[in-house]
């Protein structure tokens, strides 16, 4: 009962978008536009070495011959990629030593937003209480990541992807673009230019990482776009649990969001990825301004036996184009992906996974739920594929949407390729609106119709709630019910 | 983009190849590097078609040249397209309008009595409020034909419209049905079998489209591939904005039964009304190990069990035939098929 008392009391409170201020932090930038000399400036910028600083060309001039995806069931506005500053940074004179040094505007801004970064602040919590230690990525820098000396002790190294670039180079030559290729779409090719930070994690051989690892993400700076790379490399017998947040001011211009996560699993690891991600979604009554989320996902699951799991809860965002993959090599690797993806407004989302079965015996799970409501359209799309050699493959696809209301809409396009005969496909899909009964039902015992909603939604995405860390779970139900807000009646 | 414009106007950049969304399992400009002459007229006798005993009347192509043809579209009728002329080139078009409360139970056949032929066909049916349509189609290519089937299918309210689609493959084969569902109390079944084996490839695309409301759409496709076998199915449902209390369903079952073999399948719903209940089921394996074994343990030999649990997987699509006779040849059709190929 007290997710139902939580789901009540969450309604009650209801705000539109609550993520939606700004805040005048004294900030630098690259001049607007992309140029080799922009791709230069954030090497530069970065005290990167020569490799790194090649990598980056490169991939920006292949970017330059490729052309934009037009594929997915989303329609905007040409975007104009020399109007966009590909560099922000908050002002600071050094990088800051210790949380005392950074700036405490910087600071207030995670505090309102309800992230620890204040390690003291967590450690003083009751005990037992969840710790997690975070990468706070605010426009192109990370500003502080805590628990790294306590990270450090077990051998996980968890840092920026600048710092990782520094103090780490074998290992990032070694894997970075090794699982999503520079050239390998529009979107990725230019967050390989242009990236400017994200998180570096490896948890060494046997190793279960201590505590659960998160990133959060701010856009902040007006006309800025937001290019993140993750890497996170599980070696053999580890295992992480990694959390994504993100968040952004209401603007009237669309910003661009164009991230890489990559993710290597040598034998036996395990990588468990969360994200909820409450990009601002735009107007809900013009569809004005919003995030464009171009995300490419991707785990390599190279050694046998590993598992990976992706779990996203996706709320915010005008545009979502994102499809975390499983390349499931490994003899035994398994993959999953649990989604929901609520839209409301004029959001648009084509989102899914791709399961590519290369190894023996592979195994992949997905559960996707899809939630329209307003004039949103929301896509499913995904692929599942197993090669001549992964004998013995076995897949379990469900999918089902659910329409609140008459202008919006929901689609399912499924990719089955079986190309051996010793693997088993099943897909299943359904496409229903909230059942008058059950809402009827709910209103007889009291509950108002805004929290009848909740409540059956909150039912219909159990499946893929339970799959979040516990913490997280609940900040993605409140956003579940918050998404929907205003949408009957 | 289709075959049609590339046989008219000999382009074969009019072909639809790989890189169009609705043709990426079904390369024709990947495999036809040139096309073959037009198929010449025919003048001798044409072999009787497999529902010969059950139609009333007929209408037959040969070679792509209406030879026969009768003005009815009531009671049985049948729909014969035969090419009778090795490595040649052909298409044909076939219009039927179905009157206001009429039944008609057609009988289509597609007659590979060649070799390396390429044909195209399309049809357009219209059905008349309140008529009932069932068509049963049977395929029988060269293994090294190409073969395109386009039906545009028109309902009017109150229609229904039931299809079952019987083929063993070609070289490269499409058949495409799409349906302008009105709601409206309309009915469709579409229904299909695919039965591959060798280098055959076949490839089974609807569209119904839901423009008004209270539409009912039911379809079940199966299909059993082997050796270097190919099948392709492409299912899409569309509820246009509006078309509410829309109910639909789809199903697609296959069987692989080799490890070259390959089945590709996308059962799409693109959906733009709340109040509808949608939805679709595939699934894609191999025959169940344990009614195999549970067979073989009682003495049939295991190419026997095979057949007989793939007759019996397929089954589900012949009896959902109304048609008596058709529904006869079509099992015995299947048998045939099955008895060969696994």
């Amino acid at each position: 009962m007290a997710a139902v008392k939580e789901t009540v009391e969450t309604v009650a409170a209801l705000e539109k978008y609550e993520h939606g201020f700004t805040t005048e932090i004294d900030q630098e930038f690259a001049p607007k536009g992309l140029s080799e000399d922009i791709v230069r400036f954030i090497s530069a910028k970065k005290d990167e070495p020569q490799w790194m600083l090649d990598w980056r060309l490169e991939a920006y001039r292949r970017w330059l011959e490729l052309e934009e995806p037009d594929w997915a069931k989303v329609s905007y506005p040409k975007i104009d990629y020399q109007d966009t500053y590909y560099y922000a940074a908050p002002k600071t004179k050094e990088g800051p030593k210790s949380l005392d040094e950074v700036d405490p505007e910087l600071l207030a801004v995670y505090e309102k937003l309800g992230i620890p970064l204040k390690e003291q602040a967590v450690l003083a919590g009751v005990e037992g209480a969840p710790r997690y230690a975070v990468d706070a990525v605010f426009d192109s820098v990370s500003v502080v990541t805590t628990f790294k000396k306590e990270l450090a002790q077990a051998g996980v190294i968890f840092c920026s992807m600048s710092e990782a670039i520094r103090e780490h180079p074998e290992l990032v030559r070694r894997y970075l673009g090794s699982v999503v290729p520079t050239s390998d779409n529009y979107f990725a090719c230019l967050n390989s230019a242009v990236f400017s930070d994200g998180s570096f994690v490896y948890v060494p051989p046997g190793v279960r990482c201590p505590m659960e690892l998160s990133t959060y993400f701010r856009i902040n700076a007006k006309d800025s776009g937001q290019f993140e790379r993750t890497l996170i490399v599980a070696d053999k017998g580890a295992y992480v649990s990694y959390l994504e947040g993100c968040t952004a001011p209401m603007r009237d211009e669309n910003q661009l969001h164009a991230a890489v996560v990559e993710l290597v699993l040598l034998d036996d690891a395990e990588i468990k990825y969360s994200t909820v991600q409450n990009w601002y979604p735009g107007d809900p009554e013009t569809g004005k301004g919003g995030i464009y989320n171009f995300v490419t996902k991707r785990a390599d699951c190279r050694g046998d036996r590993s598992k990976v799991s992706w779990t996203q809860v996706e709320t915010g965002s005008a545009i979502t184009w994102k499809y975390p993959s499983c390349v499931l090599r490994g003899e035994g690797s398994s993959g999953e992906f649990y989604s929901i993806a609520v839209t409301n407004g004029h959001q648009q989302a084509d989102t899914g996974t791709k399961m590519i079965h290369l190894g023996a015996n592979t195994k992949s799970r997905i559960v996707a739920k899809g939630i329209s409501a307003g004039k949103s359209t929301s896509t499913y799309r995904g692929l599942v594929s197993a090669h001549p050699k992964a004998k013995g493959a076995r897949n379990f696809t469900q999918c089902d949407s659910l329409l609140i209301g008459k202008d919006c809409a929901a689609h399912t396009v499924p990719y089955i390729e079986a190309r051996n005969g010793q693997s088993v496909f099943e897909h299943e899909a359904t496409t229903t609106r909230l059942s008058d009964d059950q809402l009827f039902y709910c209103q007889q015992r009291g509950l108002s119709q805004e929290e009848a909603v909740a409540l059956l939604v909150n039912g219909f995405v159990k499946d893929v709630l339970q799959q979040l860390p516990m913490e997280f779970a609940v900040e993605a139900q409140k956003l579940v019910a918050i998404s929907l807000e205003g949408s009957v009646g | 983009m289709t075959l049609s414009t590339a046989l008219k106007t000999g382009d074969l950049t009019a072909l639809p190849s790989r890189r169009d969304e609705d043709w990426r399992w079904t390369d024709l400009r990947g495999l036809l590097r040139a096309l073959p002459p037009a198929a010449p007229a025919h003048d001798g006798e044409v072999p009787a078609g497999p529902f010969a005993d059950l139609a009333s009347a007929e209408t037959v192509f040969v070679n792509g040249r209406r030879v026969v043809e009768t003005e009815v579209a009531s009671g049985v009728i049948a729909l014969r397209f035969v090419a009778l002329a090795d490595q040649a080139s052909q298409g044909a078009s076939h219009a039927l309008v179905v009157k206001p409360g009429e039944t008609l139970v057609l009988l289509e056949s597609h007659e590979g009595r060649a070799g390396g032929y390429v044909t195209d066909v399309a049809l357009d049916i219209a059905v008349g409020e309140g008529a009932s349509v069932e068509r049963i189609v049977l395929v029988e290519d060269d293994a090294e034909a190409v073969n395109v089937v386009t039906a545009e299918v028109d309902l009017a309210p109150g229609a229904q419209y039931a299809q079952t689609i019987l083929t063993s493959g070609a070289r490269r084969q499409r058949i495409e049905t799409r349906v302008n569902h009105p709601g409206a109390h309309a009915e469709v079944r579409l229904d299909g079998a695919y039965l591959l084996d060798a280098q055959r490839h076949a490839d089974l695309t609807t569209v119904v489209t839901h423009a008004g409301v209270e539409g009912v759409t039911s379809q079940l496709t199966k299909g059993m591939v082997t050796d270097q076998a190919r099948g392709v199915f492409q299912g899409r449902i569309v509820v246009s904005p509006g078309a509410d209390q829309t109910d639909a369903r789809m199903g697609h079952h296959a069987l692989i039964l080799s490890d070259k073999a390959e089945i590709d399948a996308k059962p799409e719903l693109l959906i733009f009304a709340d109040d509808v209940s949608c939805a679709h089921g595939n699934t894609i394996g191999a025959l169940d190990e344990d009614a195999l074994f549970y067979a073989e343990q009682r003495g049939i030999p295991q190419a026997e069990a095979k057949a007989m649990l793939t007759v019996a997987f397929v089954g589900e699509v012949v009896d959902r035939i109304a048609h008596e006779g058709a529904r006869e040849i079509a099992a015995a059709w299947v048998a045939r098929k099955l008895g060969s190929a696994v």
